[in-house]
Order: structure tokens, then sequence, then C-alpha cells
């Protein structure tokens, strides 16, 4: 799961992009609106993380601009105006969730992937492919009732191919969503990650769509 | 001692009425002088004329011929209080009327008073053409006038005097005075209740202006709507660049409010972000601090943002979409639980009330309704003569009777315990409160709560 997180207090990024990242999260950091707006609209991300009172450009703006261009990638807004006209307008100008700043990190979590969960159609918050089970409001894999150990690279993948189970994910779609923006991706290590979740969770779950991507599949082939 | 009053109306009508009883004395005063002069005036010409015939008889060797000095009726009728007397060196002429007796003269006639001295006056004292006036009385106390003509000869001054009663200009003088001060009086009372009216009448934009100012203190309006009279348009002018700069500076003070809390809130999410890490703050105080830091923030941002009842903020708002608004919010927030809003709302309910003050304790109670609710929460809005009930239902556990008074009288308290939830309650209670409304908590027909609040209704026609 790749986030874009467009905040201009560097310090209060940096954190919630460590605490982001320990929950194996991929974070792009934009501290201003312009460069955030336009990260939002070029590059593929899960979720989006906006502060409203940005520089160079106002976090509605930037939200409003990527509804009318038609990015409809779900957009948390992370700010410290709490009054309920205040987040009538941002849901208003198409905003998914809304969420206070302060804040506990685990809210924050917890909202973000209830919102990439939401957005990829799943209504439930527990997914399940075959012996595989997605616990989506807490990050955890099971395979046959375990808990799956994973690093954050097999975490970013197989939830990627989770939340579309039964579809085939692109690789070029697969890699935006696993590395960070300014990341030097190797094109054998997704090859690398695949292999290694294959061995962890049974080679024929992930089926290799030849000149497409990847499709995670609960039928033992 | 003040000697004007306090109110503009005691001092117009002080200060008016000082006016016209000077100006009518006056008037009195200067008619009755004319007046006077006037038949004093044919006094004088019949007493010059008598004086001008027996001053005949007077030679300038100062030889005196006695024929020459006829009586002019009625100088000739004894009694009359007409006569004359010619008063030389050694020789003495009498009228008819007088006989025998010499004509009584006032002390000191001879003299001239004090006020009419020749270095007083232009008039040379021996002008031979002009006799001077006296005035004195008779024997009997009868007020007489006298005429007295100075003639040098050349055997020395001979005095002419003639006198004749004053009566006879003061009988047709009094005769004048009484209806000329009933018609002084008469315009006296006229100019009074002319003045009276005119203070009633001129003071009227004061008045109103005072209401228009209450209606703007009320929230009745915004600003004061004047255009005349011309001399309040500048004070009105003030009095609403007043307002106006009273609603910037309040706008502005909140402003800096709004900015300090959201500013502080930004490090303090940063700082809670770091403490999350066990090494830091192992037994959390550091975070429970920080947790009543933010309390405090949110505390004081809310009653900072809270406008003040009637102010220039109020305005009338439509509740139907503020509602609407507000669920589709509580839909995104509270995604997952998939609660369903029923919204009983007719479109033409309004009510009075800062805009964001309403979306703020409506928001706090529906986010409330949210969290707590099974499947559905109901928003119905009831219109009467003067309020706007409006309830907010959930399916959800409800609160215990306990609860209720507690969160009614102690709602400070449950604040601190249940953090954000009660915390949203009690300062919709202090917005409702604010505008003049109510909140009751009952039990809903749905099984949970029943949240009631009135709040003031908007009119259209205001």
């Amino acid at each position: 799961m790749r986030v874009l997180l467009v905040e201009d207090d560097a310090a209060l990024a940096d954190a919630i992009a460590r605490a982001l990242r320990a929950e194996s999260f991929a974070v792009d950091i934009a501290d201003n609106g312009e460069d955030g707006g336009h990260l939002g609209e070029t590059e593929a991300y899960d979720v989006a993380v906006l502060d409203l009172g940005l520089p160079r450009r106002d976090g509605l703006s930037v939200l409003a601009q990527w509804r009318a261009v038609g990015r409809g990638l779900p957009v948390l807004i992370l700010t410290a105006r709490d009054a309920w006209s205040d987040k009538v307008q941002g849901f208003k100008a198409g905003a998914d969730d809304y969420l206070v700043k302060p804040f506990r990190v685990e809210e924050l979590v917890m909202r973000l992937r209830a919102l990439v969960r939401r957005a990829a159609g799943h209504a439930a918050s527990i997914i399940q492919c075959g012996p595989i089970s997605f616990e989506a409001q807490t990050g955890q894999f099971q395979i046959d009732g375990l808990p799956l150990k994973l690093t954050a690279f097999e975490w970013r993948v197989l939830s990627c191919l989770m939340l579309r189970k039964e579809a085939v994910v692109e690789r070029l779609d697969l890699l935006e969503r696993v590395y960070e923006g300014d990341a030097d991706v190797d094109s054998n290590s997704l090859e690398v990650i695949i292999g290694r979740l294959r061995r962890k969770i049974g080679a024929n779950h992930i089926e290799t769509v030849r000149g497409l991507g990847y499709r995670l599949t609960a039928a033992a082939a | 001692m003040r000697l004007l009053p306090k109110s503009l109306t005691g001092r117009l009508l002080v200060t008016a009425g000082v006016a016209i009883i000077v100006a009518l004395l006056f008037a009195a005063l200067a008619i009755g002088h004319v007046l006077e002069r006037f038949v004093m005036h044919g006094l004088d010409e019949r007493l010059d004329a008598q004086i001008a015939v027996v001053a005949r008889s007077v030679k300038p060797d100062g030889a005196v011929e006695p024929a020459l000095a006829t009586d002019l009726p009625p100088f000739d009728q004894p009694g009359s209080g007409w006569a004359w007397e010619v008063i030389g060196p050694g020789r003495t002429l009498r009228s008819g009327s007088l006989g025998p007796a010499a004509l009584p003269l006032p002390p000191h006639w001879d003299q001239l008073p004090p006020w009419d001295r020749p270095s007083h006056h232009h008039r040379p004292w021996d002008d031979p053409a002009r006799p001077r006036p006296l005035d004195g009385t008779d024997g009997s106390g009868r007020p007489i006038h006298y005429r007295i003509l100075r003639l040098a000869t050349a055997a020395g001054p001979f005095l002419v005097v003639a006198a004749g009663p004053r009566s006879i200009v003061e009988r047709p003088l009094r005769a004048a005075m009484a209806p000329l001060l009933a018609s002084l009086v008469l315009l006296g009372s006229f100019l009074t209740l002319a003045l009276i009216f005119q203070l009633r009448f001129s003071l009227r934009p004061l008045n109103r202006l005072t209401r228009l100012l209450a209606q703007v203190r009320e929230g009745q309006s915004r600003h004061i709507d004047v255009d005349e009279p011309t001399e309040l348009l500048p004070l009105v002018e003030e009095l609403n660049a007043l307002i106006g700069a009273n609603e910037q500076a309040l706008a502005r003070a909140r402003g800096h409010v709004a900015n300090l809390a959201h500013g502080l809130k930004t490090p303090l999410a940063t700082l809670r972000l770091d403490l999350d890490s066990p090494e830091i703050d192992p037994a959390g105080r550091l975070g429970e601090q920080v947790a009543h830091m933010e309390r405090q923030i949110r505390h004081h941002l809310g009653r900072a943002r809270a406008a003040e009842p009637g102010g220039a903020t109020d305005a009338i708002v439509e509740l139907r979409p503020c509602v609407i608004d507000l669920t589709h919010a509580m839909a995104r927030i509270h995604a997952d639980r998939r609660i369903a809003a029923r919204i009983d709302i007719a479109p033409a309910i309004a009510v009075r009330c800062d805009p964001q003050d309403l979306d703020e304790l409506l928001g706090n109670l529906l986010d409330n309704a949210w969290q707590w609710a099974r499947a559905t929460v109901r928003v119905t809005a009831r219109e009467s003569e003067r309020q706007i009930e409006i309830a907010i239902a959930d399916d959800g556990p409800g609160m215990s009777e306990q609860d209720v008074d507690a969160a009614t009288f102690k709602a400070r308290r449950i604040d601190e315990r249940e953090g954000r939830h009660g915390f949203g309650l009690s300062i919709s209670r202090e917005l409702i409160e604010l505008h003049g409304g109510s909140l009751d908590l009952g039990r809903s027909d749905l099984g949970g709560l029943d949240v009631r609040l009135h709040l003031p209704r908007g009119r259209r026609s205001l």
C-alpha cells in the first residue's frame, strides 16, 4: 500500500511517515500543495493523507482538482481544523475521511487501511482468499489460521493482490504500489518478492499471467 | 446645582422657553413705551401750545403783558388739573384754573435731573424752542405732567410752566395695554405649543435610531439603515463603521484564537507520535499531559468559536441542507458502521443561529448518535410559534437515567471520563444555551437516546 502524505510540517510529516512505514506502508511526502497535487494526479497511490493549510496551494483546492480530473483515490484530510463546518467543507470537496490533529497514529493507520479496503470494494474488514485471510483493520495476514510473518515489501505486494483477489494486477501497477517514489527499483526485485511470497503461502496461489501481471487466487490449480 | 436639565428635550424646553419669555417681555415693554410716547406726545403738544401762547406775554426786555396770556380751554377751568404759571423776577402770572393759589410744583423742579445734565446731552438747557418735561404730583397726590420753558430776558430768566393731569395719558394707555398683554400671552402660549410639537417631531428620529441600534444588538439586523434626517447621517455612518469595526475585531480575535489553537495542534500531533514509542514515555505520563493539553485546546477553541448570541454573525439558516451535509459527513466518518439516516425535515424550516455554531452543535450530536446507533439515526424537526424542535434519535443502547442526570448536571465531569463523546455533548449544550435554546435527553421510540433541542425559529420577514 502506497500513501501520498501531503503535509508541510516537516517534523510531523517525518513522524507520520516513520509510523506508517513501521506498519509496512510505502510513503511519499510532499511538503506543499502544488507538489502534492501533481503527485496525486500523476502517480498511483492507494490513499492520500492531505493537510488543509498548505503552502502554495490550499488542500481543499488540491482535492477538488483531483476530483475534477477524475482521480478517485481515497483521501483522508488530516488537519487541525476540527469544526464541523470545516469537515462538511472537506467532504463536499470530495474527501473520504477526516482526522483532526492531534491524533493517535493507530487511528490514522486504521482509517487508512479501512479507506483502501473500501476503495477496493470490500465491505467486511476480513478478506478471505482460500486459506489466506487478511484482517484489513490490523493488517494481519493468516494462513490456515496461523499468523504469517512478512517483510514490508512482501506485505505491500500481498495486500495489493489480496485486495484485488482473483483479478489480474498489472506488473507496473504492482511496482508502483510497492516502491516509494524516490526508490531505486530493480526490475527483478518484484520477481524476487513474488518468489518469496510463493514459498510462504504456496506457489499455486499466485499465478503469473504472461505479459500482464499476477493474480492471487484461492483455487489450488 | 445644574442649571440645565440632563435631557435634550429639557434643555431645548428651558432655553427656548426662556428665550420666548424674554422676547415677549421685551415686546411688551417696547410696545408699551411706544404707546406711552405716542399719547404723551399729544399731552406735550397741548401743554406746549399753551406755553407758546403764554410766552408771547413776556417781552425780551422783561416786561410782561398779562393781556396776551390767554387761557386756552381747559386751562381756564378750575380743578381740571390743567394750569400754567409764569415765574419771573418779581412777577408771576397764573392760569384762570388756578385762581389765587400758586401752581404746586415738585421739589427741585427748577433743577435738571442728574440724567439730563447738559454734559450728558447734546441739547443745551436754554434752547428757547423746546420746553423740558417734568413729572410730579399736585397737592392731592394726583400725578401731573409738567412742561417748563426758560425764557431769557433783559430783566433775567423767566420760567413758563404748564401742567396737565397724567391721567389723560394713562387712561388710554391702560385701555390699550389690556388687549396688548392678552395677545402677547396668547402668542406666548402658541409659541410654547409650537415648541413642544417641534421637540416631539424633531426628536423622533433619535428614538427611532435607538430602536434600530437595539435591533442591531439583538441581531435582528446587521447595520443601521437610516437615510434621514441629514443631521443624523454622520452619526449613523459612524455607528455603522463602529459596528463593522467591532465585527471585524471579533472575527480577528476569533481567528487569532483559532490560529493559536491550530498552530499548537500540529506540534502536539508530532509530540504525541514521538511519545508513542515506549522508550521515551514508558509510564505514559507525558502522553497523559499531551492529552490534557489537547482537551484544553479543544475546549477553549470551541468556546472561542461560539458566536455571541444575537451577535452580528447570527443568520437565518435552513435546517434541512445543514443536516443533510452533516449526515453525509457522518456516513463517511463512520463508513464501516453503515447507519441508515432518516431525515424528516420540511424544507421551509429555518433556525436563527450562527451557521458555524449550528454545524458544530448538530455535528457533535449527530456524531454521538452515529457512534452509538445500531442501524438507524432519525432526525426530525417541528416548527412552533417561536422555536424549532429538532429531535435526534438512535437505536443504540441509550443512556441510563443516571447517565442522563450526570450528563445534564455534571457535563464537564463526563467529558473528562469519556473523552470526545461526552465533550461533544457538553459543547453542544453550551452552544444551544448560548443561542437561547435548550437540550433535553430522553429515550427514543427506536430504543436508544433521544436528544431533543430547541432553537429560536428563523423568520424570513425580518
